[in-house]
């Protein structure tokens, strides 16, 4: 069994804030179980503020499942534990005595196929914002149009607020969810394969998203595109078989990356 | 290394390494050919050589138009993505080669007429000798990614630049010594720095290929012997 | 294409014509009887259609009269049934489609949900009987209403946590990536994506106990004059009918054709009602 090669970041090379990485959420020997089937091998991996973080890797690599303990998400199911060491600030998000409801506030996702709510686009994103806070109607409404402008959708939107989010297209759909996610004031937001639904300009038009949003949240993303990762992350993990097989740089593990199984997967030469 | 799952890329790289070396083949026959001409007053040789550079040229557009084609179509990565910049690097400094030694055969025609002594021919004959087994060596450490042959041509320019010093001192004297020398010796001197130049660019070549190897440049420092620029006028004046 | 291929071909087309043909056929047949069955139903009962029905009660035979009595009663411990069953179906199929999904109890529960929904009501009415009826000491329209409810549940339990299990995971997790607590998630945006359906749920229910006689002759019974008082015999229209057709009186025979043609026309209704109702929603 090799084992994975962490590269700490030179950030010598990131030009401005060098040394200016805090790690926002650290995974540390994290194992984790589908029933009795081990999916994830002893991951460590840092996740730092302020920064987007890529996780590319083949199918069944447990990218997904990985994502998906950081929100505990896997709690919905029966017969999938996590056991290891996941930490968001100093708190232990695995521990038992966690609030799931507020772990999940301040770890917001966006999932694959855009998923709103069956309510009015105001009501979609009004809903999270009542969940926590009791507004008056002018400052909700000024919340609404914040998330919706964060979310680039506030201009296609405005004037039908009171429309079915169903009404809308995929990508619009898919940005409402951001909308929504970012609504309740997270700190980190996940990405699982955000774009792997939609046509290239509504794509690009998230990517363009992503990156107005790392300034003010810590960002994972779950992609199979690796263009994609390249294009809107600033470290890459590569995830082989339950292993974090590299981490570093974008940068560098696109340009020269250490394991071999990472440059096989990012040159196709793969299968 | 395993090859792509799509086999089109594979073929992509190879086709684009061929036509770098098959330039590289070229570039080696031009410049063994232009001092040759050079040597024999060869003009009919001399026309070829400046015939030839076209064949060159139109390999280099190939390989600038292969390469793009092939960064638009797979948008290649780590060392794929070196490989095609590198072959574009190697491809414009053997065009550079070619178009130094289309310049010494050039002068061959223009040299007609004169006849500069066999010594001096000598020295440019031996620095050729020598850039063209740079050249060989480089281009063997590219066909073969071999980066210690590549460093080995990296450090042996010194050789090079050392030799095109003292051609330099040589022809400054016989100028001093006969102004009816000075058309010919400075036909020479081009010549000579052309073959320098040739030097300087394999000594690019072997950067690429530690480039395309390495993932990174060479970081040191490249030891130079070329004093031509600094030495050879206070060695004038001196005398 | 060589031999063997387009034999094969053939006789494949064959045996397609063959069993289109015995499809349409099939369906025909199911479709004649509806046709005929409604046919005579609107031929027997329309003739003696008049707004007396409504307003008048039950006659002695021999004297013109309504069915005011019967509909009034039906609508009543109908009512009463559903109020009672809805509840009691909704929640428990909330249980099992939301908290209990990967629960052993919901498997049993299911199972025996399942059982009760194809359970005769005659012993429903029986088990109403023994231990309302019985206990109480006469027969009261809230036995009535108690045997219905014991229909409607099941029907309820079953499409109820069918619609919410149609419900998409994946909106769950949406729900609860915002930090929605179960309860909340459940209430708000489950029912919300399952209303149509689970409302639907509700209206058959309603329509199969419109016409369920077996458990109202063991508990509510039967009564000529008007009265809604429920701790009595109540009457109710399939019961009114059963007594009226197998009389040997004219009337009384006409009366129960149609007793029979109004319910056929309110279930009719309230089938329209909740396609409309289910029409509505898809296109919000």
């Amino acid at each position: 069994m090799s084992v994975a090669t962490i590269t700490v970041p030179t950030v010598t090379h990131t030009p401005g804030n060098a040394g200016d990485l805090r790690e926002k959420i650290s995974i540390r020997d994290l194992d984790f179980y589908y029933g009795d089937h081990r999916a994830l091998k002893s991951i460590s991996v840092p996740l730092y503020q302020g920064k987007v973080t890529a996780f590319i890797g083949p199918s069944g690599c447990g990218k997904s499942t990985l994502l998906r303990i950081l929100n505990r998400m896997y709690d919905l199911y029966p017969n999938q534990r996590a056991i290891g060491h996941v930490r968001l600030d100093n708190e232990d998000i695995l521990s038992p005595s966690q609030d799931l409801n507020l772990l999940r506030a301040k770890v917001g996702m966006v999932f694959q196929k855009p998923t709103p709510f069956p309510m009015t686009i105001f009501e979609n994103i009004a809903f999270g914002i009542r969940l926590y806070d009791r507004l008056p109607k002018t400052e909700l409404e000024d919340r609404v149009k914040y998330a919706l402008e964060r979310a680039a959708l506030w201009e296609e939107v405005k004037d039908k607020l009171g429309a079915s989010g169903l009404s809308l297209s995929g990508g619009q759909q898919q940005r409402l969810c951001i909308a929504r996610t970012v609504a309740v004031q997270p700190e980190v937001i996940l990405f699982d394969e955000p774009c792997s639904a939609l046509d290239p300009i509504s794509t690009a038009k998230i990517e363009e998203l992503i990156d107005e949003l790392k300034e003010d949240y810590t960002i994972a993303i779950v992609t199979h595109n690796m263009q994609q990762a390249a294009r809107v992350s600033d470290f890459t993990a590569f995830m082989y078989l339950g292993e974090l097989a590299e981490f570093g740089e974008t940068t560098r593990i696109f340009t020269t990356p250490n394991d071999r199984r990472t440059q096989d997967y990012i040159t196709g030469r793969f299968g | 290394m395993t090859d792509h799952t799509m086999k089109a890329f594979d073929t992509d790289l190879q086709d684009l390494a061929r036509m770098v070396a098959e330039m590289g083949g070229l570039a080696e026959k031009q410049v063994a050919d232009s001092v040759d001409a050079l040597a024999k007053r060869d003009t009919t040789l001399a026309q070829r050589v400046t015939a030839a550079d076209a064949n060159i040229d139109a390999l280099q557009r190939e390989i600038e138009e292969r390469a793009v084609l092939t960064i638009a179509r797979r948008q290649p990565m780590a060392v794929d993505l070196r490989e095609v910049v590198g072959a574009l690097r190697l491809a414009n400094d053997l065009e550079r080669i070619g178009d130094l030694a289309k310049n010494i055969a050039k002068r061959v025609v223009a040299l007609n007429g004169e006849f500069p002594p066999p010594k001096l021919i000598r020295g440019v004959e031996h620095m050729t000798d020598l850039v063209l087994e740079q050249m060989k060596l480089v281009l063997d450490a590219y066909g073969r990614r071999d980066v210690s042959k590549a460093m080995m041509v990296w450090r042996g320019d010194e050789e090079i630049d050392a030799v095109c010093t003292s051609v330099f001192r040589e022809l400054l004297t016989y100028m001093m010594e006969d102004p009816r020398n000075i058309t010919f010796c400075i036909h020479l001197m081009f010549c000579a720095k052309n073959i320098e130049r040739m030097g300087d660019h394999a000594t690019n070549v072997a950067e690429s290929v530690h480039y395309i190897i390495e993932g990174r440049p060479i970081a040191d420092q490249r030891p130079k012997g070329d004093t031509t620029t600094i030495a050879a006028l206070h060695t004038a004046v001196d005398r | 294409m060589n031999l063997s291929f387009s034999s094969l071909y053939a006789k494949r087309r064959r045996r397609n014509v063959v069993t289109m043909a015995l499809a349409y056929a099939a369906t025909g047949f199911g479709l004649t009887w509806l046709v005929v069955i409604l046919g005579v139903l609107l031929w027997e009962g329309f003739s003696g259609l008049s707004l007396a029905v409504f307003t008048e009660m039950t006659p002695p035979p021999g004297s013109a009269g309504g069915l005011l009595n019967p509909i009034a009663g039906s609508l009543v411990m109908t009512t009463i049934a559903v109020l009672i069953g809805t509840p009691l179906g909704m929640l428990a199929g909330t249980y099992m489609a939301e908290y209990g999904r990967y629960d052993k109890l919901t498997t049993v529960a299911r199972f025996i949900n399942d059982i009760l929904l194809s359970a005769p009501s005659i012993v429903v009415g029986l088990f109403i009987y023994e231990i309302m009826v019985a206990q109480m000491g006469h027969f009261s329209g809230w036995a009535g209403a108690v045997s219905l409810a014991v229909i409607v549940v099941p029907v309820v339990v079953r499409t109820t946590e069918d619609m919410l299990t149609l419900v998409p995971d994946t909106l769950r997790e949406a729900a609860a990536s915002i930090g929605l607590p179960r309860s909340l998630m459940i209430q708000k945006v489950a029912y919300r994506a399952a209303r149509a359906g689970m409302v639907t749920g509700v209206l058959l229910a309603v329509a199969r106990i419109s016409g369920e006689t077996a458990p109202l002759l063991f508990t509510a019974l039967n009564n000529q004059f008007w009265s809604l008082n429920l701790n009595a015999p109540v009457s109710s229209l399939p019961v009114v009918i059963f007594q009226f057709a197998l009389s040997p009186y004219k009337d009384w025979q006409r009366l129960a054709w149609t007793g029979a043609l109004v319910i056929t026309l309110a279930v009719l209704a309230l089938s329209i009602v909740a396609r409309l109702l289910a029409a509505q929603r898809k296109t919000s």
